[in-house]
C-alpha cells in the first residue's frame, strides 16, 4: 500500500466506521463500542506506520494527495503530512481508542450517537491537521464544532446547554472573521496570479503589504486564540470542560485546543510573517499572561475539573511562547509541548472522570487520602501530576524546557541590544513553572494525602481496563520524556522552514 | 421568428400549460376527485427536463422580440426552480391536497417562467402577478386553521401594495426614459434625474416586498404560518428564488448607482440582522422559517452588489442550496395535527422518537446556518466572495457578522431535538410515504451539492 493511500484511509476510516455504526441496532451497545474500538485501533496502526515511514530531513510535504474539488475556484482536496502535523496526527489517532475505552462505562445513553460523534470528531480533527488547502482547512475546522456541540450538549452535566452554546457561539465568532479573511485572501490570489488557488504553498508566496497582513492576521489570530485559548479569550473553556462528559474533555484538552496553536504555527504566522513580527511582543505578553493567570486561577479552584481546565490555559501559554521565539529550540519545544499536554491533560481528565464515576463529586473538599483508599489510582495520578509539573524524564519537561531555552535564546541577544522585555517575559514564564508545581501539588496533596475520606464508602480501585488506558498514556509520557530524539528529528526540518519563513521577513525589513 | 422557435423557446412553459389543462380535463371528465399528483409530477419533471436540455444544448432564442427571450441563464434558472418544485408536490401529496392546489402551483410556476424570460417591464409585471395571484388562493385553500383566511388576506393586501408600487415604478420608468423595455430600466439605473431614481427605487422596493426584505417583510411570518406546509415551502423557496432571479435578470450587466447602492447595502443588512434576531424568539416552526427566510432574502439581495458576471451564479447556487435545505426540513417534520407539528416544542426529544428525521432536520438547520461541511456554507461563501470582489470589503465583513447572528436560532432547533427531554404528550408520528420520499430525494440532492459543489457550479 502506498503511503498516500494510507493517509487517505487514515482520514476516512472514521467516516467508514460511522456509516457501519448506522447499520448496527441501537440496543447492541457492546457491538457499537467494539466496532468503534476496532476502527480507531486500525486508525492508530495506520498512523503509527505512517509515522515510521515519515522521512526526517526531507523538506516540504510527504505522502501528498491533491485532487480538484471545486475546479472553478481552485479549491483542491489536498492532504499531506509534514513535520508540523505529523505528531499531532499521531496524537489524535492515539487518543481515539483511549476516548472510546474511557467511555465504556460512563456513556450509557444514546451509545450509538455518541460513538458516531467520536468518529465525526476524529474525522474533522484529522482533516484539519492534514489539510493543505485553506478552503478544505476551514471546512474541517468549522465542521469540528458540530460533534463537539452535540457531545457536550447531550452527555454533559447540569449546565450543559449553556456551556455548549457558549462553546459554539464563542468559537464560531472567531471563525466568521477568519472566513472573511479567507475570502479576502482568495480574492487577492486571484487578482495577483489570475488563477484561483487556496493552496497553503501559494498563499505563503503572496507577499502582502504589512497593513493588509496585520488585518488578516488579526482575523485569523482571533479565531486561533479563542481555540487555544489565550487570556482574555479563555472564558468558554472552563464551562465547556466542566460540563463536558469525560470523553469530551479528553478530546477538548487532548486535541481540540491544539487546533489553535497549530493554526498559528501552520497558517497565522507563516502566512503573514511581517505582521507576526510586529505582533510578537503582544503575543508574547499574552502568552506569559496566560501562563501566569491560568496558573493563578488553577491555584484557587476547588472543582478538580476546573483546576485542570485552567492548567490547560497555562500550559498552552508555553506553546504560544515557543512559537514566537522563531528559533528551532522554541518551535520544536512548542510542538513537543502540544503533544505532551494532550497526553497529560487528557490523562488527568480521564482520571477525574474515573473518580467522578465512583463518587459523583468533583469538589476537592469531598476528598482526602485517596492514596490509602485507591493506591493504584493514586500512583497514576501522581505520575501524571509530576508530568504536568514538568519533572525531568516526563514529556512535560522536554516541552517546557525546550520552550524556555528557546525563549532565553532569542531574548538574550535582544537584551544585549537594549531590548529587555523578552528577557523579562521569559523570566516570568519560568515563574509559571513554580506556580504549576504549586497548584498541581496542592491538588495532589488534598486529593491523595491527609485524612482518608471520600463521598462514597467502599470505593473500588482501578479496573484492569482503566489501568490499561492509563498505563498506555503513562508509557507515552515517559517515552517522550526519555527519548524525545526521534520526535525532534522528524519535526526539525519543518520547524526550520517555519523559522526561515518568518526570519526572511525580518531580514527583508532590515534591508528596507 | 420561426414557428419552431415559438414552440421551442417557451417549451417548458408550454409543458406547464399542457399539464394544467390535463389536470383540469381529468377533473372535469371524472366523476370523483382524482389524485393530481402524478400528472403534476410528470408535468414539472418534463418542464424541468426541457429547460435543462435547452440549457445544455446552448439554446438562445427570442420568439417575441422585446418581450420574451431565453438564453443560458434564463433556462438554468427555470430548470432550478422547476426541479425544486418536485419535493413540494410530494409534500402536497402527503397532505392529500386536491387538484386545485396542483393547478394553482403549476400556474404560479408558469408565472415564474415568464418572469425569468421577460424582456420588458410589462412582461415582467405579468409574470410576477401570475406568480403571486395563485398564491393568495393557495394560502386559503389548504385551509387548516382559522388564521389561514386572515393570513391570506394580509398577504393579498400587501401583495396588492407591492403590485401598485411596481406599476408606479414602471410608469415612472416610462416617464423618464420613454420606453418599457429592460434596457430602458437599465438606462434609468444609470440616469441621474429624479424621475429615473424614483422609478428604480419603486421597482426595487416592489421586488423586496415580494421577497420579504426588511422593512417590507411584515406579511411573511403570518402568511407562512397560515399556509400549509407545502405552500409555505413553495413560498419560502421557489417564489423567493424566482423574484430575486428575475431582479438579477432585470439588472443585467448594469451596476447600481451610489444612492441605490446604499439601499442595496443597508436593507439586506437590516434584513439579516432583524430576521436572525426575530427568529430567535419564535415558538412556531413556520414562523421561524419565515424570519430565517427574511434573513436569507438579505443574503440573496447582497449578491446584487457583486459584479454582473458573478451575480447569476451566486444567486442561483444559493437558491438551489437554500431551497433544498428548506425542503429537507419541511419534509422531515413529524406528522400530526397541523398546529401541533408546527410548534417548536413538539420537536423536543425528536431524536428519541425518530432519529432519522432529527438528524436530517439537524443537517438542514446547520446548512441554513452556513456551517460546513453542508452546502449552505459554499453558498454563503460564494455570495460574500461576490460582494468582496466588487471591492466592498467592509460590507462583506459586516454581512458575515450579521450572518453569525443566525447561528443561534438554528442551534436552538438542534438543541430541542437532541438535548431536551421529551414533552409529556406529543401525538406526532414520524413522516412516512410521500413526505419521506421527498426527504430522501432532497437529501440525495443536498449530498450531491454538498460533496461536489463544483459539478453543480459547472452546470450553471
Amino acid at each position: 500500500m502506498s503511503e498516500a493511500l494510507a493517509l487517505n484511509l487514515l482520514l476516512f476510516l472514521p467516516v467508514i466506521g460511522g456509516v457501519l455504526l448506522l447499520a448496527l441496532p441501537e440496543r447492541r451497545a457492546d457491538l457499537v463500542r467494539g466496532l468503534a474500538m476496532v476502527v480507531l485501533l486500525a486508525q492508530l496502526a495506520l498512523a503509527a506506520w505512517l509515522y515510521l515511514r515519515f522521512q526526517a530531513g526531507v523538506p516540504g510535504l510527504q505522502f501528498e494527495t491533491r485532487l480538484p474539488w471545486i475546479p472553478a475556484w481552485g479549491v483542491h482536496y489536498h492532504i499531506a503530512l509534514d513535520g508540523l502535523n505529523l505528531l499531532l496526527v499521531l496524537l489524535t489517532a492515539f487518543l481515539g481508542p483511549i476516548v472510546v475505552a474511557g467511555a465504556f462505562t460512563s456513556i450509557t445513553k444514546d451509545v450509538k450517537l455518541f460513538h458516531g460523534m467520536v468518529m465525526f470528531i476524529q474525522f474533522t480533527m484529522l482533516g484539519t491537521f492534514l489539510a493543505q488547502d485553506l478552503f478544505l482547512f476551514y471546512v474541517f475546522w468549522e465542521a469540528m464544532l458540530i460533534p463537539m456541540f452535540l457531545m457536550i450538549g447531550i452527555w454533559g452535566g447540569e449546565r450543559r446547554i449553556y456551556a455548549t452554546l457558549k462553546f459554539f457561539l464563542y468559537t464560531a465568532f472567531g471563525s466568521i472573521l477568519m472566513l472573511a479573511a479567507i475570502i479576502y485572501l482568495a480574492h487577492t490570489v486571484l487578482s495577483a496570479d489570475g488563477t484561483p488557488s487556496f493552496a497553503f504553498a501559494d498563499l505563503y508566496e503572496l507577499g502582502l503589504g504589512v497593513q493588509v497582513q496585520t488585518l488578516l492576521l488579526a482575523a485569523f489570530a482571533l479565531s486561533f486564540a479563542i481555540k487555544v485559548p489565550m487570556v482574555p479569550l479563555h472564558t468558554w473553556l472552563p464551562d465547556a470542560h466542566v460540563e463536558a462528559p469525560t470523553a469530551g474533555s479528553v478530546i477538548l484538552a487532548g486535541v481540540l485546543l491544539k487546533m489553535g496553536t497549530y493554526g498559528f504555527l501552520k497558517l497565522g504566522f507563516p502566512l503573514f510573517p511581517d505582521a507576526a513580527l510586529l505582533a510578537t511582543p503582544l503575543i508574547m505578553t499574552l502568552a506569559v499572561i496566560s501562563i501566569i493567570y491560568g496558573a493563578g486561577l488553577a491555584l484557587v479552584q476547588d472543582d478538580i475539573k476546573k483546576i485542570i481546565a485552567y492548567s490547560s490555559v497555562s500550559h498552552l501559554g508555553y506553546v504560544m511562547l515557543g512559537l514566537v521565539t522563531y528559533n528551532l529550540l522554541g518551535v520544536q519545544g512548542a510542538i513537543i509541548q502540544m503533544v505532551s499536554h494532550g497526553l497529560v491533560a487528557g490523562g488527568l481528565f480521564l482520571m477525574v472522570g474515573m473518580i467522578y464515576e465512583r463518587c459523583h463529586s468533583r469538589d476537592l473538599a469531598d476528598y482526602g487520602g485517596l492514596a490509602k483508599l485507591l493506591p493504584a489510582y493514586s500512583v497514576f495520578f501522581m505520575i501524571l501530576t509530576l508530568a504536568a509539573i514538568g519533572l525531568p524524564t516526563t514529556s512535560g519537561f522536554t516541552g517546557e524546557f525546550l520552550v524556555l531555552l528557546g525563549a532565553f535564546h532569542s531574548a538574550w541577544p535582544q537584551f544585549e541590544q537594549g531590548v529587555s522585555y523578552p528577557l523579562v517575559l521569559a523570566s516570568l514564564a519560568v515563574l509559571g513553572i513554580v506556580l504549576g508545581a504549586l497548584y498541581m501539588l496542592r491538588l495532589a496533596r488534598r486529593l491523595l494525602f491527609g485524612e482518608a475520606r471520600a463521598p462514597v464508602a467502599g470505593l473500588r480501585d482501578l479496573s484492569l481496563r482503566e489501568m490499561g488506558i492509563l498505563g498506555v498514556l503513562v508509557l507515552a509520557v515517559f517515552y517522550i520524556g526519555l527519548f524525545p530524539n526521534d520526535f525532534l528529528q522528524k519535526t526539525e526540518q519543518a520547524a526550520m522552514e517555519y523559522q526561515e519563513r518568518i526570519l526572511a521577513a525580518r531580514d527583508g525589513e532590515v534591508e528596507r | 421568428m420561426t414557428p419552431e422557435g415559438l414552440f421551442v423557446a417557451a417549451l417548458p412553459e408550454h409543458l406547464l400549460l399542457l399539464g394544467i389543462l390535463a389536470i383540469l380535463v381529468i377533473d372535469l371528465v371524472s366523476d370523483r376527485p382524482r389524485d393530481p399528483f402524478l400528472p403534476a409530477l410528470v408535468t414539472v419533471l418534463a418542464a424541468a427536463g426541457a429547460a435543462f436540455w435547452l440549457h445544455r444544448i446552448g439554446y438562445v432564442g427570442a420568439p417575441f422580440p422585446g418581450q420574451f427571450s431565453v438564453g443560458s441563464d434564463a433556462l438554468a434558472a427555470k430548470a432550478v426552480l422547476f426541479v425544486l418544485t418536485v419535493p413540494v408536490l410530494f409534500l402536497a401529496r402527503a397532505e392529500r391536497l386536491d387538484s386545485r392546489v396542483a393547478m394553482l402551483l403549476l400556474a404560479s410556476l408558469y408565472g415564474a417562467g415568464l418572469m425569468l424570460s421577460a424582456d420588458s417591464l410589462l412582461m415582467l409585471f405579468f409574470g410576477l402577478e401570475l406568480l403571486s395571484l395563485p398564491l393568495y388562493a393557495l394560502v386559503v385553500l389548504a385551509f387548516r386553521r382559522p388564521e389561514s383566511a386572515e393570513a391570506a388576506m394580509k398577504y393579498l393586501v400587501l401583495g396588492g401594495v407591492g403590485t401598485a408600487v411596481l406599476l408606479m415604478g414602471i410608469s415612472l420608468t416610462l416617464g423618464s426614459t420613454g420606453g418599457l423595455s429592460v434596457e430602458d430600466f437599465r438606462a434609468a439605473l444609470a440616469a441621474d434625474d429624479f424621475l429615473a431614481r424614483g422609478a428604480v427605487v419603486l421597482v426595487v422596493a416592489a421586488f423586496m416586498l415580494k421577497a420579504a426584505v426588511v422593512p417590507f417583510h411584515a406579511w411573511a411570518p403570518d402568511a407562512y404560518e397560515g399556509a400549509s406546509v407545502p405552500v409555505t415551502a413553495y413560498m419560502a423557496t421557489i417564489v423567493k428564488g424566482a423574484v430575486i432571479l428575475a431582479l438579477v435578470r432585470l439588472f443585467g450587466d448594469a451596476g447600481a448607482g451610489p444612492e441605490l447602492l446604499a439601499v442595496l447595502v443597508a436593507l439586506p443588512l437590516l434584513s439579516m440582522v432583524w430576521g436572525n434576531l426575530a427568529a430567535m424568539r419564535q415558538q412556531g416552526f413556520r414562523r421561524l422559517i419565515a424570519y430565517s427566510s427574511i434573513a436569507h432574502a438579505g443574503y440573496l439581495f447582497f449578491a446584487l452588489l457583486g459584479a454582473p458576471e458573478g451575480r447569476f451564479e451566486a444567486v442561483t447556487f444559493y437558491v438551489i442550496v437554500y431551497g433544498l435545505t428548506n425542503m429537507l426540513a419541511f419534509a422531515c417534520l413529524p406528522k400530526g395535527e397541523d398546529w401541533l407539528r408546527d410548534r417548536l416544542d413538539s420537536l423536543k426529544g425528536l431524536y428519541h422518537r425518530d432519529p432519522r428525521a432529527a438528524i436530517l432536520i439537524a443537517v438542514a438547520m446547520l446548512s441554513l446556518a452556513g456551517i460546513p461541511p453542508f452546502p449552505g456554507f459554499v453558498a454563503k461563501f460564494l455570495i460574500f466572495r461576490t460582494v468582496m470582489e466588487a471591492g466592498l470589503v467592509t460590507v462583506a465583513v459586516v454581512g458575515l457578522v450579521a450572518s453569525y447572528l443566525g447561528i443561534y436560532l438554528y442551534l436552538r432547533v438542534i438543541q430541542y431535538m437532541f438535548m431536551s427531554p421529551e414533552p409529556a404528550r406529543v401525538h406526532t408520528q414520524p413522516a412516512t410515504g410521500f413526505a419521506a420520499t421527498a426527504a430522501l430525494l432532497t437529501l440525495a440532492a443536498v449530498l450531491l451539492v454538498g460533496v461536489f459543489p463544483g459539478v453543480v457550479l459547472g452546470w450553471l
